[in-house]
């Protein structure tokens, strides 16, 4: 992998990673309809990615610092106490229980799934499902919205992701695994979730966030020690997760203000272009 | 959430059986649900966040006297 390739990939994932686009879709996609000649199953390709997750990570804490640290104050209090009695103790408590079904699925399938489906064309296949979630998320979602003047007012009915219910955060939790398929975003299911649950759409993207932190976090860190292995050009790849944190953060703060009116289904539309233009070209060989 | 000492020791026994899952993943004993030999740190993390929530869980689910 070049220096060049090694920073866009950085940008591509940063970007797609909090974006219901799919990071892994578009990491498998692009470099092959790019004809680029490095290889995703070469020994030096995890450590690459484990840096990039680890940039993104880097990003949503820092978005989120004054939360994380207000929702590891509250955990702590309510586990202690045995009772939740704030917004953010329960908040806290949402997110341990949102975060163990992602985990569970996350250590005992991950490996298996990506290993069944790291084909470009199950990517761009999947990227069209991911669409047609999306779109159909918003469809279930618009049957419950009153009529209102404007799409903010609308919004307004809607809960803040402290009152999602416990049940609700272990489902939306338990999709994120649904994105070790190459295509399927983990933002837009947990996103798509959240609105399902009966959240706003900012409230839903803001849940995702928090819950994507940990989990990002988490596989990032357990994979560091494959860091040191010799032979891997790290100031290229640290250059690379810096990039990818920038993307990540730019796209974070585009969303948030977005999904004050806005709606999952320009998202929805892409992947579906997107997908179906990449399985064309990946069919012809163009 | 239910209040019963039942559930509350259950859930601690629970954390107690992970932890010991978590170190004997972590020194490669335990190879239930993984692929190879060694030792997976990945399970032995995961047993301990299950631990902690199992922990957790006995807390909130103790019966409380006024």
């Amino acid at each position: 992998m070049t220096f060049g390739q090694a920073l866009f990939m950085g940008l591509l994932q940063g970007a797609s990673e909090l974006f219901p686009v799919s990071s892994l879709g578009h990491a498998v996609l692009v470099p092959s309809l790019l004809h680029w000649s490095f290889k995703q199953s070469d020994p030096s390709f995890v450590p690459f990615l484990v840096l990039l997750h680890l940039g993104t990570a880097t990003a949503l804490l820092v978005i989120y610092r004054d939360q994380w640290i207000a929702i590891i104050r509250g955990f702590f209090t309510a586990a202690i106490r045995g009772e939740m009695r704030t917004d953010t103790e329960r908040l806290a408590m949402l997110l341990l229980v949102g975060t163990i079904p992602a985990a569970v699925l996350g250590v005992f399938l991950e490996s298996r799934i990506k290993s069944l489906f790291a084909s470009p064309y199950a990517a761009a296949t999947f990227l069209v499902v991911n669409g047609v979630l999306m779109l159909g998320f918003e469809q279930l979602r618009r049957r419950r919205e009153p009529p209102a003047e404007s799409r903010v007012e609308q919004e307004e009915h809607f809960a803040r992701a402290e009152r999602i219910s416990f049940v609700a955060a272990a489902i939306v939790g338990a999709c994120q695994a649904l994105a070790f398929l190459p295509g399927i975003s983990r933002s837009g299911i947990t996103i798509g979730g959240g609105l399902i649950a009966g959240l706003r759409h900012q409230e839903a993207a803001r849940f995702s966030f928090l819950l994507a932190t940990p989990v990002i976090l988490g596989a990032g860190i357990v994979e560091v020690p494959q860091l040191f292995g010799s032979g891997i050009p790290i100031g290229q790849y640290v250059a690379a997760a810096v990039l990818s944190g920038l993307a990540a953060y730019a796209s974070a703060r585009f969303l948030l203000r977005y999904f004050r009116s806005g709606r999952l289904d320009p998202y929805g539309l892409y992947c579906i272009v997107a997908g179906l233009v990449s399985l064309a070209l990946l069919r012809f060989g163009l | 959430m239910i209040k019963s000492n039942t559930v509350a020791v259950g859930l601690g026994v629970l954390g107690v059986v992970l932890i010991i899952a978590a170190v004997l993943y972590a020194v490669g004993i335990l190879q239930l649900f993984s692929s190879g030999s060694g030792n997976h740190y990945k399970h032995a993390i995961l047993c301990v966040v299950l631990a902690v929530a199992s922990f957790v869980g006995a807390n909130f689910a103790r019966p409380r006297t006024v």
